[in-house]
């Protein structure tokens, strides 16, 4: 087809733009990693991996990351439970309200993060809970709720009514049926929402920062409060974990149930 | 009724006697006759973990009225609406809010145009190798967080960066390219482009390859079925798209602060100050609750207008 070369050449070019923007960041980053010398330069100084070394021997990197780690897990556990009842509830019911509970339920994703930060920072400080890390694990499932709900109720759609009356046609009682028919039919949505409370909670980086304080840095604010003095490669070494944990998140993701899934409509 | 428990044959599986012990307590807890009240309970937990938040503004609205003592560094006790007044009449806080303002409109449309083709090839495209390349290209910064990627930048963009390095390789004298407004708008677009192409796809996936060819055989070039046909059609997307990047560019914390250096805050770094800086918590209270009054504004005239496009929750139908 005619302007069919000229069609591909100005998107292509926007695309390539946008790839360069999306990926520098990253590749820079793994680059500054390996380097040899005690500055980030270009060209690098010879390759090395002793910033890998020196991270692996740091105990306030490894103590933020393993902070991080916890509040990431104890997000997510609370999110599956919740955020999978909210969904199929959302999706299968004709609710009365329906639209003011759905609007009350996206008031997490309608706040600004700093004021649900700060609003949070507020009531955990009159309860006397500042100073832990659970907390910032309730604070991330909070902000990131509608996230959950999203991933549920968009894959509810092959939750066939049908099929749970079958069930209970069969002498299914209510229970069995919603652990046997319901829930697998909404798994993708359960583990695509899953995973991203998960990397959503371990990369959080303002309501941490308005909830922790020194003692309890997570490893994003730790390398926020480096990178206000001096950039030394092995902030470069410890993103990398980031990057690492990223990388496995969307080859599970894929594994799971394909990257595909965010392409389709509803 | 079902029979009792000690009636079962032995070689009834354990998961089995669980599973009906269960239902008993279910049952016992939750009788059929409350079972409209069902999909109540299952929203319970998401409206009590919402709940927190909830409180937490109507904190940070009391908060608002009362203001420092500056003689004591303590909130005041009795209300006034001066911090409202001082948010509205001090300089410093309307060249902040108009900063932040103005960034995020360019950073939106600046991040739909480069979202749209992203999304348009990477739906449309034959190839799947292509599809998941341009897939994980998008997810790998989304799931890194912002930190790390402004991190980056800094490596970039810096007066010892690679850009400046590589211009000085050709003879010309570093460039500041950090700590200034365009700077933060660049890392805002950055960050912002995922989510925009992962609100876009599921819209352009909706609109029937057919339709693209049906102009073409009309008559139509590239150019006037994008315009006719896959915009208008797309608009869902865009809505979702452009509301999601509004909101989040216009609040956004970590790039002003990184990229920005302190020299060019927006509303959240404002916000952050009052808390932390200068311990005036009414007037951070303030700010942030006319900041959420902003945006859900925005979001809610955007749904008046066009409806949730492709943010709504539950039944589509």
């Amino acid at each position: 087809m005619k302007g069919d070369r000229s069609k591909a050449v100005t998107l292509w070019t926007f695309v390539a733009i946008a790839l360069v923007m999306l990926s520098a960041p990253t590749l820079v980053v793994l680059g500054a990693s390996f380097t040899a010398g005690n500055m980030i330069t270009f060209p690098p100084e010879g390759l090395s991996l002793k910033w890998y070394a020196e991270i692996a021997g740091a105990t306030d990197l490894r103590d933020a990351f393993l902070r991080s780690l916890i509040v990431a897990t104890i997000c997510t556990a609370i999110s599956i439970p919740t955020g999978t009842l909210a969904g199929i509830a959302l999706a299968k019911y004709r609710v009365r309200f329906a639209a003011g509970v759905q609007v009350y339920l996206l008031l997490p994703f309608t706040v600004p993060l700093i004021g649900s930060g700060i609003g949070l920072m507020l009531i955990f400080g009159k309860w006397g809970l500042l100073g832990q890390l659970w907390p910032v694990g309730v604070a991330c499932a909070v902000i990131n709720l509608p996230f959950m709900i999203w991933a549920v109720t968009a894959s509810a759609a092959s939750l066939d009514p049908d099929l749970e009356l079958a069930a209970a046609n069969c002498g299914a009682p209510p229970l069995s049926t919603f652990l046997a028919v319901t829930v697998p039919a909404v798994t993708p949505g359960i583990i695509t929402g899953a995973l991203l409370m998960f990397i959503l909670a371990l990369n959080e980086f303002l309501v941490s920062l308005l909830l922790v304080d020194a003692r309890i840095v997570t490893l994003p604010v730790q390398i926020y409060n480096s990178i206000r003095s001096i950039i030394t490669p092995d902030l470069a070494a410890i993103s990398v974990v980031f990057i690492a944990v990223a990388a496995i998140a969307i080859a599970l993701l894929d594994w799971l149930v394909g990257l595909d899934i965010f392409l389709k409509s509803k | 009724m079902r029979p009792s428990r000690t009636s079962y044959p032995l070689s009834y599986p354990l998961s089995w006697r669980l599973m009906d012990a269960l239902e008993a307590v279910a049952a016992a807890i939750w009788p059929r006759s409350f079972s409209a009240a069902v999909p109540w309970l299952m929203l319970l937990p998401a409206v009590v973990l919402v709940g927190l938040l909830v409180l937490g503004l109507w904190d940070m609205a009391d908060g608002s009225f009362r203001t420092l003592d500056t003689a004591t560094f303590l909130p005041s006790d009795d209300y006034s609406l001066a911090n409202y007044d001082r948010a509205f009449s001090e300089k410093l806080f309307f060249t902040v809010a108009s900063r932040s303002l103005i960034g995020s409109l360019i950073v939106t449309v600046v991040t739909l145009v480069f979202a749209f083709p992203y999304s348009y090839v990477m739906v449309r495209t034959r190839s799947a190798a292509l599809r998941k390349f341009l897939l994980i290209a998008l997810f790998l910064p989304f799931f890194i967080g912002q930190v790390v990627r402004a991190y980056g930048w800094l490596i970039i963009l810096g007066s010892q960066g690679m850009v400046n390095e590589a211009l000085g390789l050709v003879g010309v004298a570093p460039i500041r390219l950090l700590y200034n407004y365009p700077a933060v708008l660049f890392g805002l677009v950055q960050y912002m482009l995922p989510f925009a192409v992962l609100m876009l796809a599921p819209a352009l996936t909706a609109i029937p390859e057919e339709m693209e060819s049906a102009a073409g055989s009309l008559g139509a070039n590239w150019v006037r079925t994008f315009i006719h046909v896959v915009l208008p059609l797309a608009k869902p997307g865009f809505i979702g798209a452009g509301l999601v990047v509004l909101t989040l560019s216009l609040t956004d914390f970590a790039i002003p602060a990184i990229l920005g250096g302190g020299s060019q805050d927006f509303i959240a770094n404002a916000i952050y100050d009052q808390f932390f800086r200068t311990s005036d918590q009414g007037m951070g209270a303030t700010l942030a609750l006319l900041l959420v009054a902003v945006g859900s504004i925005m979001v809610g005239v955007v749904f008046a207008l066009f409806g949730a496009g492709t943010l709504a929750m539950g039944r589509s139908k």
